[in-house]
Order: structure tokens, then C-alpha cells, then sequence
């Protein structure tokens, strides 16, 4: 890894899967008028994995996301991050998890994630810092990964308001794997970038991918998806509905909501049969 | 932070007001030209060689009194504003930040240190605690501190619940972190109105209790007590309020402008200020690096 620490067998941790949920269940709001955001997932990823999580607006993506990282808690179901059960851990067990870098996360709207008032150089050095490296070292480490997201030195100097969309996102993107974790969560990381930004960091997640970093895509876009991830679940009203390798999920849908997300990405040449088959699934899935 | 504030023409001037007023409180009993507790027959007198600033209804010389007040003045002032500080943002901050209890139990006192009748209660403190100026102006500093706590609390939740907070928190940051690092320099500007503020009240306070025998006793000089006693002879000697009024008001305005200065160049808004201003003089930012050429590799 340019920059980062580089991973050796000693400390890339037990062979096992870097993220193992099971049976989750989370609900929102208060006791006697719960409602629940996930129920019964099961999810794995093994390291150096990609492994896309699809679904529309609402149906627990996210959800998902933050009870991995702790920021929601489980109501029931399982837990295990880089080998490490989770699901009962409190506030100290997790800052000493986190600190250890296992599980970062970027965030949807790279704008809002990075501190307005901060530098590009004080965001990237902020999380090696917490892991106590010290402040000169983590400049230079922070300014030797720079490259591999494909940015400037010389934006070190900027604040975010001063960066394009798509540096914004290199940048945030950059902020995640600096310290080396085994798992990043992309929540929707390309949804807010126009289509050249787009392509420019989905290639940039490929890279990550190649140097052994459990990546977990989250999108409403297949599209976006297909293209980085071995496995793809599919998510919909809080429980996984399908979930294999995205060669099989986009080819051969057996769920009725994949098959509606595949007939309803855009396509230039949108037939009226389209129509009929997608008002045809959502009927099934009514049902 | 000081060297934008000092980049403003306004925060400059507060800076140089309140330099001043601070070497008057450190210096201002020793420069006194006459005793400022002697009294004379040359009551309410007007300015002269001798007495510079006049005599007042007892025949005391008005420029020794105002400097002999000064250091009690702005301490007791300072005293109340720093109280409050402490007493009202710590809570403040840490209420969004330590969970539902405290954060309930410190808005209820909060609540009722409002409901609480200033002055009684301030009286019924001294009473308890002893007499003295230490005494009644942390009682009035505790008293002022719900508008600190309530400026505190509304500017932390703002900036709590952002994503880079929760960012920060992904990666291990503890609340002291948080607080240091992305907090105290967004909640700043209204604290430091809010402190601008209570320097000002705090003047008017000290003189209040000492009107009541509260804090400094008489015949101890403080500037809001001669501007009380000046103003009860208005019809022999009406430019007497002049001169502890000027300070009053100077002392407040000055902490309004570099309260004002420091919201103005906090942040990322300041630092465009700046950028701004360097590009309209036609001369670099002193406080920024020179601006960077567009990246290589980076498609915008």
C-alpha cells in the first residue's frame, strides 16, 4: 500500500470473514411504537471481498451500515467485525475498536463529512492521530496516499469548500483508508457525482480492491455497483432478499424486487414492455 | 485565531482598548495622584491643577477614585463573565455529549437558576458564604450562567450531530476530542458574544451590589458605584457621570468589537474574509498559505 501501513500476515487478522452479521434485527423509535429497519439479516464478507449492498430509499441500507460501525444498536442478532463480536460492545470497547482501525466508513455527501473549518491535510491525519501516530508522521503518511486517490498535494493546504465534488470524495475516500482498515463501507459513495467523477472513483475503488481491503458498496444504483463488486445483496424492506455473486444476480434475478431494480435501471431504449413487466413485479411484490 | 483577529482594523482597536483597560486595573491604584478615600471641604468641585476630574459629594478626588476602582472593577466583572463561562458552556457543550441524564438534570437547573430572583438570591448566597467581593460576584456569575449554558448547548448541537462529527467518531474520537478538534472553534463566536455581553452586565452588577452593601463596601471606589453616587448630583455638576461612564462604555464596547472580530474571522467564512481582503489590498493573506494551483490529476 502506497502510504498506509502495509498489511502482513501477522496483522491481517484471523482468516475468517472480516464482517459476519447474524439474524439482525433493528427497530426505531420508542418502546411501544417500534418499527423495524432490519430484520433477520445475514451478511458476510470475506477479506478482500467487494461486496455490493443494493436496495431503494428506506429499506435499511444504511441501517445496516451504521449498526456495523456501532452507531446504532441491534436489537437482536449477531455482530462480528474483523473476528471481534460487536453486538453487546459499550462506548469504550468500541472507541478501542475503532481506534484500532478494523471498520471505516465514507459517507454519502463527502461535503457534510468533512469538517468545513478543517484542512485537507488536518481530515486525513485526524484518524491516524487517534491511533497515536504522531503528527509529523502522520502528515507524511497522509500526504504519501494522496496519490493513490489521484489528488494534488498541494490541495493539503484547502478546506473543503475549496475542493470540486469529486475531490471532495477522493478526499473522503482517502480520509477512510489511511489508516489501512480490513473493511470500508461506501454509503452510496458516487450517488451525488457527475458521471465522469463517477467512473474516475469507482476505478479508484477497484485499486482498493486489489490490495486486499474488504470493501462493502452500498447504492440504490445496480449500475454503480455491478461494476466493483463480486457479491451483491439485495435489500429490501428491511430484510435480504437475494444475495450472490453479481454475475448471477444481474443475469439471472430470482427475487421479485431484483428483478424489478434491474428493469428499472435507465437505458437509453426503454420499451413500453419495460413498463408493463416492472408494473407487473411491483404488483407481485404487493402481494 | 489572534493573529486573524489582529488582521481586522476592528479587532486591532478592541485589542488596543482593552490593553489599556487591563494596565489601568493592574496599574491603576499605584498611578493614583491623591488618596483616593481622603475626604475634603472642596465637595463637588470642579476640574482644577489639583483634582483633574473634580471632587466628588464628600470632597474625594474623581481621577484617583476611578483608578483606584479600576482593578476592582474589571476583576469583579471578569470574575462574573468567567463564572458564568465555566459554570454555563462546559454544561452546555457536554450535554449534548454525555447522554440524557445529565443533559436533563442540566436543563432543569438551568430552568430554575432562571426562575431564581437575581438579587434575593444573591443576598441570601452572601449571607451564607460571607461578605465579599469574591463571594457575590461568583454568586452573579453562576446566576448569569443559563444564557451561556443555552448559547452553549444550541451552538454544540448543531455541530454535534454533523457528519463529520460522526466521521471523527468512526475513527475513535472521544468526546474530548470531538469537543476540542470540531466543537469549541464553531460555538466560539457566540460564546464569545455572549461573553462581550456579560463583561458589560457585570459592571452594571458590581455597582448594584454595592449600592446594596454587597461585594465591595464602601467607601471602596468601583466605577459603576461613582457613576451611581455622580448621578444623585446631576444638577450641581452634570459632566461628573462623564468620565466613569466613558469607561464603563468603552470597556464594553471594545469587548463587543473583538467579540464581533472573532466571530467575523472564525471559520471558513473568516478565513474567505481574509482571502477577500488580501485580494482587495492587493497583497497576500497573512494568515493562509498562497493559494494553490489547480491539480494535476484532479478533474474538477
Amino acid at each position: 500500500m502506497t502510504g498506509g501501513p502495509a498489511r502482513t500476515a501477522d496483522d491481517a487478522g484471523p482468516a475468517g470473514p472480516v464482517l459476519e452479521v447474524s439474524g439482525l434485527d433493528v427497530h426505531y423509535g420508542p418502546r411501544h411504537r417500534r418499527r423495524p429497519a432490519l430484520r433477520g439479516v445475514c451478511l458476510s464478507v470475506a477479506p478482500g471481498e467487494t461486496v455490493g449492498l443494493i436496495g431503494e430509499t428506506g429499506s435499511g441500507k444504511s441501517t445496516l451500515a451504521r449498526t456495523v460501525l456501532g452507531l446504532v444498536r441491534a436489537s437482536a442478532g449477531s455482530v462480528v467485525v474483523g473476528g471481534e463480536d460487536v453486538t453487546r460492545h459499550g462506548p469504550r470497547q468500541w472507541r478501542a475498536l475503532r481506534r484500532r482501525g478494523v471498520v471505516q466508513y465514507v459517507f454519502q455527501d463527502p461535503l457534510r463529512s468533512l469538517d468545513p473549518d478543517l484542512t485537507v491535510e488536518d481530515s486525513l491525519t485526524e484518524p491516524l492521530l487517534l491511533q497515536g501516530v504522531p503528527r509529523e508522521e502522520a502528515a507524511e503518511r497522509a500526504r504519501a496516499f494522496l496519490p493513490r486517490v489521484r489528488l494534488h498535494e498541494e490541495l493539503l493546504a484547502r478546506l473543503p469548500g475549496e475542493l470540486s465534488g469529486g475531490q471532495r470524495q477522493r478526499v473522503a475516500v482517502a480520509r477512510a483508508l489511511v489508516t489501512g482498515p480490513r473493511l470500508v463501507i461506501l454509503d452510496e459513495p458516487v450517488s451525488a457525482l457527475d458521471a465522469a467523477t463517477r467512473v474516475q472513483i469507482l476505478e479508484i475503488l477497484k485499486e482498493l480492491r486489489a490490495s486486499g481491503t474488504a470493501l462493502v458498496f452500498i447504492s440504490h444504483d445496480l449500475g454503480s455497483v455491478a461494476g466493483v463488486s463480486d457479491r451483491v445483496a439485495v435489500l429490501h424492506q428491511g430484510e435480504l432478499v437475494e444475495t450472490g455473486t453479481t454475475h448471477d444476480v444481474v443475469n439471472h434475478p430470482r427475487h421479485p424486487y431484483t428483478r424489478l431494480l434491474i428493469g428499472s435501471a435507465p437505458t437509453l431504449y426503454s420499451a413500453p414492455a419495460d413498463r408493463a413487466e416492472r408494473e407487473a413485479l411491483r404488483a407481485l411484490l404487493r402481494t | 485565531m489572534v493573529r486573524r483577529v489582529l488582521a481586522l482594523t476592528s479587532g486591532r482597536i478592541a485589542a488596543a482598548v482593552l490593553t489599556v483597560i487591563a494596565l489601568l486595573a493592574l496599574f491603576g491604584p499605584w498611578l493614583a495622584p491623591l488618596d483616593p478615600l481622603a475626604t475634603g471641604d472642596n465637595t463637588l468641585a470642579a476640574a482644577s491643577g489639583t483634582h483633574w476630574l473634580g471632587t466628588d459629594y464628600l470632597g474625594r478626588d474623581v481621577l484617583s477614585r476611578l483608578l483606584d476602582g479600576s482593578r476592582v472593577s474589571v476583576l469583579g466583572s471578569l470574575e462574573v463573565a468567567l463564572t458564568a463561562l465555566v459554570a454555563g458552556a462546559l454544561p452546555g457543550i457536554l450535554s449534548v455529549h454525555w447522554g440524557r441524564v445529565f443533559e436533563w438534570t442540566t436543563l432543569r437547573l438551568a430552568d430554575t437558576l432562571v426562575a431564581l430572583p437575581f438579587l434575593l438570591f444573591a443576598v441570601a448566597v452572601v449571607a451564607l458564604l460571607g461578605n465579599g467581593l469574591t463571594q457575590a460576584m461568583l454568586v452573579t456569575g453562576v446566576l448569569v450562567s443559563p444564557l451561556f449554558y443555552r448559547v452553549a448547548r444550541a451552538a454544540t448541537l448543531a455541530v454535534a450531530r454533523s457528519q463529520y462529527v460522526e466521521a471523527a467518531v468512526v475513527s475513535g474520537a472521544s468526546t474530548g476530542w470531538i469537543v476540542r478538534r470540531h466543537v469549541w472553534g464553531k460555538i466560539l463566536p457566540p460564546i464569545a458574544v455572549a461573553l462581550a455581553q456579560t463583561i458589560g452586565v457585570g459592571f452594571v452588577i458590581v455597582s448594584s451590589l454595592t449600592f446594596l452593601g454587597i461585594g465591595v463596601q464602601p467607601p471602596a471606589p468601583t466605577w459603576g458605584g461613582l457613576l451611581a453616587s455622580d448621578l444623585g448630583y446631576l444638577s450641581h455638576r452634570p459632566w461628573a457621570p462623564v468620565a466613569p461612564a466613558l469607561l464603563i462604555t468603552a470597556t464594553v464596547w471594545a469587548s463587543n468589537l473583538l467579540a464581533d472580530a472573532i466571530r467575523d474571522v472564525s471559520g471558513e467564512a473568516g478565513r474567505v474574509l481574509l482571502d477577500d481582503r488580501g485580494a482587495r489590498d492587493g497583497r497576500p493573506d497573512r494568515t493562509d498559505p498562497a493559494p494553490a494551483p489547480a491539480p494535476a490529476g484532479g478533474a474538477r
